[in-house]
């Protein structure tokens, strides 16, 4: 009984994160007509930031923490699918962390662009998350 | 650097010394406790208990150090410094140290 409910718990985070990441990376991907425009999406940009500290972080730790907690009652580990796919979600939670320092140096003024390979970040989250999916529900190896 | 520069570069350090200590505390109580527990009373829940729960502590800080320097500011050595300082049992608390230091500095300014 607990394992369903701490797979609806990690199901429901994975869904606030991946959502709130996309966001973010979208934000980031567009900074440099957004600062071009300030004035009028300051507040859209700290909206952002903080949705991304109070939500949007917290769920990727609820996503590890339910996530590892169901590798081991489930007694996944080791299958390869999982180590792929934790493989990805490390990347992934990587790529979040430097989307947060960036929202945050935006919604500062911070004018100087994003690295430009910022701008493929939403496609390779939506990747990810495609390839995660696919790793869950298929387990081709 | 402005004056919310300033701030959220220091709320942001406070959180990197949190993080820091908590990996830190968990990796000692993982060594120190929960190993020796294991292999000298035969108590093997102690590790199953506090291995994921200092993997949890050590992807936090692994991510709030990524979130940190990509914030910008950081040199090579301290980003490696910061990195290495969480592999080995109390590194973390030489580092909570370093970034005290670090956020009494931007304090002053």
């Amino acid at each position: 009984m607990i394992y369903l409910w701490l797979k609806a718990l990690h199901v429901a985070a994975v869904l606030i994160w991946s959502s709130g990441l996309l966001v973010a990376a979208l934000t980031t991907a567009s900074a440099s007509k957004l600062v071009a425009d300030a004035t009028g999406h300051a507040a859209l940009i700290e909206g952002i930031r903080r949705f991304d500290t109070r939500v949007t972080s917290p769920a990727m730790f609820v996503v590890w923490g339910a996530g590892l907690a169901l590798a081991v009652l489930g007694q996944w580990f080791p299958s390869p699918w999982l180590i792929v796919k934790l493989g990805i979600v490390v990347v992934l939670s990587a790529l979040h962390g430097v989307l947060a320092a960036t929202l945050s140096r935006l919604s500062q003024h911070d004018v100087s662009p994003p690295p430009p390979w910022m701008r493929h970040a939403p496609v390779a989250i939506m990747a990810g998350l495609g390839a995660i999916a696919i790793l869950v529900i298929v387990k081709p190896f | 650097m402005t004056p919310q520069q300033r701030a959220e570069a220091l709320s942001q350090l406070r959180r990197m010394r949190v993080v820091s200590l908590i990996e830190g505390s968990t990796l000692l109580l993982l060594v120190l406790v929960a190993v020796p527990l294991k292999h000298v009373a035969g108590l093997t829940v102690a590790t199953r208990i506090m291995g994921p729960v200092h993997g949890l502590a050590f992807l936090a800080y692994g991510w709030m150090l990524i979130r940190t320097v990509a914030g910008g500011g950081w040199s090579r050595a301290d980003i490696l410094r910061l990195s290495i300082a969480a592999l080995i049992p109390f590194g973390a608390f030489i580092n909570e140290r370093a970034l005290a230091r670090r956020q009494a500095v931007l304090a002053a300014r």
